[in-house]
């Protein structure tokens, strides 16, 4: 018999990333202030003051007024709720109709793969904008229809990623071993193949969550989107656009929101990333 | 001290940021006297790898030099400018890596990628570097030297790409040639070729070598010397004969009894337990105890030095002289017979017939548009190649069946076929008697419970997000086990395979590689299989692990009567372990027979070529001596 080599030390405990508690955090703060938004803006959204257009920051007004003499830290607050439903519902709807997609073409190639990437090839050479107007055009606008215009118009960059590392894990021993089980396709797809194609998702998703924040704002700006005088972060910014010179605090509110959020995602990405592979766990 | 080409003096390297340094490479002493021939032998996480890097001056950012000195031609590398360190390693010292796939720029024509050097470091023109390209390849024996020089890499077999890095490496002229594993990426036959062109260059170029191989067989053919390192100390080091045929260092004679070699005599394999130690972890003695089967407790306390054994030969251990005769020998008792198969065992694969087609490009490439008159006519015409081509194959009970041959020559295609994870294009696949190809996918699954497989490559063949118990139990779910009972049997398997419980809740990663590849044995076995297919199953391995996988599988099999397909391209391995062997080449098996039959009186001309290229520890004859 072969000697038992030694157990050393069981397997540590596994504290947390510092990006995840960090990244928790913050998201935690601004999901906490957009949801209090409404009750915590010392003004009414849309009270305009005509004589206080274009203010710059002071005791009563903290981030200054915009153009019609409306509070920019009141709309601030009340527009993180639009704002972050876009990026994230938006987000989500392109990961579950990408990856699921991504994964089939990747792990069943022949034609099963053709078909779906070329119909990803026709829907990427639309230019989102216009994919997305049309979408909306044809309907009424509404909050949620212009979430799922935009999530829909990223669909094909999740499909793309996820079948990426989808044909680089398939090739694994691990999948063969799973097939010479006779697993089923589901088990193959979402229990082997997809906990190890996350990193480079999540990585794009917290990206995502971004532009579509944007996207939402520049379809908001044609009006198929957040109808005014409803406040939201990427409408602020798009309107804002030719004061940027004589009141650089509208932008200024509406984009610092938008950063810290943009960081928050980031942080709580990278911090999961780490949190779910066993390989990256702190050894020291 | 006499004329040499590369002299190590205390040389210790740490790898890693200040809290955290590794240190890779202790107190290393190396000689190579000029016109002689130097082989490293270790197992990986030996260091060997940074041995040559730090010869080179090409250690990554992250690693000091933290005593000794390398001295080339008798000038100290690392005390050298910069000026004069690039002037060392461009005239003095040459290096051939290990993968001759990667090493060669893809886009750039071979000429070219020879020719570079030579008009950098040589200050020759385009003409003058091109004439000696070409005389460079001619000297490594490429027969047509212009149309190689003109080729894409893609367009070379490795054996020739590795001759073009051969050829660049002497393109400098250099006085010392470092090798590091140059012909691991190769087959048996490509590899003779290497080494007999290493040889002969040795001899018109009165070369110093260098050479670095995990592979005794090898090393023991090309070296005059050989310095055996383990976890980054030279444990032993002297005249290559007198060192493999007098080990003194119980790691080398652990080395050696762990070594397969291709006989037909029958010895059981004695590994060498345990892991390498956490290097991290300070060792205050000698670092090889926790393994040793002689250690003592003056073993564990004190380090130790490098010492003459009086033989021409140094060694690390105290003990040596008094253990002088005393072979390594861990399983005492182990059975030393191995069980034949029962004559009259029942069949439990039979394979009639089987061929497997590869169609090459995209589903979309195979189809041609043809216009007959004004009607256009799509034809589904698939190129391809046979990678497996009308195979019969029988394994009976009990019995291990090894299926050698060179790489592409399909028997990887076979085997998979075999268990259902390739379709083949034609024929019959018959296991327990009943057919594969025509089962159902619910009969096909019960099926497979009675075929399954082993794979290469311990760090695939184990989902990186699951736990070994996860791993091991998932099998058994599938069979509809559950709660204590499936946890108890995941307890035996891993037990069976001699982890025992402690592993349950380990991640792949925190594994050695002799661990990972018993976790993926026990998930073969989870569903109590009759017939196994290796599939180079302890090729990944090291030596001494590898030992201990086989002289596990070969018990597996004598406990419960398994049948193996045992896939490899080490002939040492399947001779070892094998009943019958079959010989693969181009998707054909050309010969097929009992192993002492295969070994002693092969017929096919084929076999032949490959059992005269296997690389042997050989004791009996001196390596060739240059003559320059």
């Amino acid at each position: 018999m072969a000697a038992v080599p030694a157990i050393d030390a069981a397997p540590r405990r596994r504290r947390l990333p510092t990006s995840l508690i960090v990244g928790t955090g913050l998201l935690g703060a601004i999901l906490l202030l957009a949801v209090l938004g409404p009750l915590l803006s010392p003004y009414d959204l849309d009270a305009m003051r005509i004589d206080l257009r274009l203010a710059p920051p002071s005791a009563a007004h903290w981030l200054g007024t915009d153009e019609f003499g409306r509070d920019v830290a009141s709309r601030v607050l009340n527009g993180a709720q639009s704002s972050l439903l876009m990026g994230f519902g938006a987000t989500a709807v392109s990961l579950a109709i990408g990856v699921p997609l991504g994964l089939v073409a990747g792990y069943y190639r022949g034609w099963t793969d053709e078909v779906i990437m070329r119909a990803v090839d026709v829907m990427i050479s639309l230019p989102p904008i216009i994919l997305g107007l049309l979408i909306l055009s044809v309907t009424t606008p509404s909050l949620w229809k212009t979430v799922l215009a935009v999530g829909f118009v990223y669909v094909p960059i999740m499909t793309r990623l996820t079948r990426s590392v989808t044909l680089e894990v398939a090739t694994e021993e691990y999948i063969q071993a799973a097939r010479a089980r006779v697993e089923s396709g589901w088990y193959i797809l979402f229990r082997e193949i997809l906990p190890n194609a996350w990193p480079p998702i999540i990585v794009e998703s917290a990206l995502r969550v971004t532009f579509a924040m944007l996207l939402a704002a520049a379809l908001s700006f044609l009006g198929l989107g957040v109808q005014p005088p409803a406040s939201d972060w990427g409408l602020m910014i798009a309107e804002a656009r030719p004061f940027v010179t004589q009141a650089p605090w509208i932008v200024g509110g509406a984009g610092t929101a938008l950063c810290v959020t943009v960081i928050a995602i980031n942080l709580f990405g990278d911090g999961l990333r780490e949190a779910l592979d066993p390989r990256l766990s702190r050894r020291r | 001290m006499a004329d040499l080409a590369l002299n190590v003096r205390g040389l210790s390297v740490s790898y890693g940021s200040d809290g955290d340094r590794v240190r890779v490479l202790h107190d290393v002493d190396m000689q190579v006297a000029r016109g002689r021939a130097l082989g490293i032998v270790g197992e990986s996480g030996s260091g060997k790898s940074t041995a040559a890097l730090a010869v080179l001056g090409l250690l990554d950012k992250g690693a000091a030099i933290d005593a000794g000195q390398v001295l080339v031609d008798g000038r100290d590398l690392y005390a050298a400018t910069a000026e004069e360190r690039r002037r060392l390693r461009g005239g003095k010292v040459s290096i051939v890596f290990q993968d001759p796939f990667t090493t060669l720029n893809p886009a750039i024509r071979v000429g070219r990628q020879i020719a570079e050097p030579l008009m950098m470091h040589r200050g020759m023109n385009a003409a003058q570097a091109e004439a000696e390209t070409l005389r460079l390849l001619t000297e490594v024996g490429i027969a047509d030297p212009a149309r190689m020089a003109a080729s894409y890499p893609h367009q070379l077999s490795g054996g020739m790409k590795q001759r073009a890095l051969i050829a660049s490496a002497l393109g400098c002229d250099p006085d010392l040639l470092i090798l590091d594993e140059p012909t691991t990426a190769l087959d048996v036959t490509i590899e003779a070729q290497i080494l007999d062109l290493l040889e002969e260059l040795r001899r018109t170029r009165a070369l110093s070598i260098l050479f670095i191989s995990h592979n005794l067989g090898v090393v023991s053919r090309i070296c005059d010397d050989i310095c055996v390192l383990y976890a980054g100390r030279v444990v032993e080091q002297g005249p290559t004969r007198t060192v493999l045929s007098q080990p003194r260092h119980p790691y080398t004679k652990g080395l050696l009894a762990s070594l397969p070699s291709l006989s037909v005599e029958r010895r059981r394999l004695e590994a060498i337990p345990g892991r390498l130690p956490d290097q991290r972890q300070p060792q205050p003695g000698c670092i090889f105890a926790a393994r040793c089967h002689f250690a003592q407790a003056r073993c564990t306390a004190e380090p130790q030095a490098l010492a003459d054994a009086g033989n021409g030969t140094r060694n690390r251990c105290w003990r040596s002289e008094e253990l002088q005769d005393t072979p390594w020998r861990v399983e005492a008792g182990a059975s030393v017979e191995r069980r034949p198969p029962a004559v009259d065992a029942p069949t439990v694969v039979d394979a009639r017939g089987v061929a497997r087609h590869f169609r090459s490009g995209s589903f979309i490439d195979a189809l041609s548009l043809r216009w007959q008159g004004w009607r256009p006519a799509v034809a589904y015409r698939p190129h391809g190649v046979r990678a497996v081509d009308d195979v019969n194959l029988t394994i009976r009970a009990g019995e291990i069946v090894g299926l050698v041959g060179e790489s592409g020559s399909g028997k990887t295609t076979l085997g998979r076929c075999l268990i259902d994870l390739v379709s083949p294009t034609a024929g019959d696949i018959r296991i327990d008697g009943q057919s594969l190809l025509a089962a159902s996918r619910g009969a096909k699954r019960a099926l497979l419970r009675n075929a399954q497989i082993i794979f290469q490559n311990p760090d695939s063949s184990l989902n990186p997000r699951m736990t070994v118990a996860q791993i091991v139990g998932r099998p058994l779910d599938q069979i509809g086990a559950s709660g204590t009972d499936r946890d108890r049997r995941v307890r035996e398997l891993l037990d069976l395979v001699r982890l025992g419980a402690g592993y349950a809740d380990r991640y792949p990663h925190q594994m050695s590689g002799g661990e990972k590849q018993r976790v993926g044995i026990a998930r073969a076995l989870a569903t109590r299989p009759k017939f196994i297919v290796c599939d180079e199953a302890v090729s990944a391995l090291d030596v001494s692990v590898q030992a201990s996988v086989l002289n596990l599988l070969l018990d597996l099999r004598d406990a419960f009567g398994l049948a193996y397909l045992f896939i490899t391209h080490d002939l040492s391995v399947v001779s070892y372990v094998a009943d019958r062997i079959c010989v693969m080449r181009h998707g054909k098996l050309v010969e097929e027979g009992a192993t002492a039959s295969i070994l002693g009186a092969p017929q096919h001309p084929y076999t032949t070529a490959l059992l005269a290229a296997v690389p042997r520890v050989r004791l009996a004859e001196a390596p060739v001596r240059p003559t320059a």
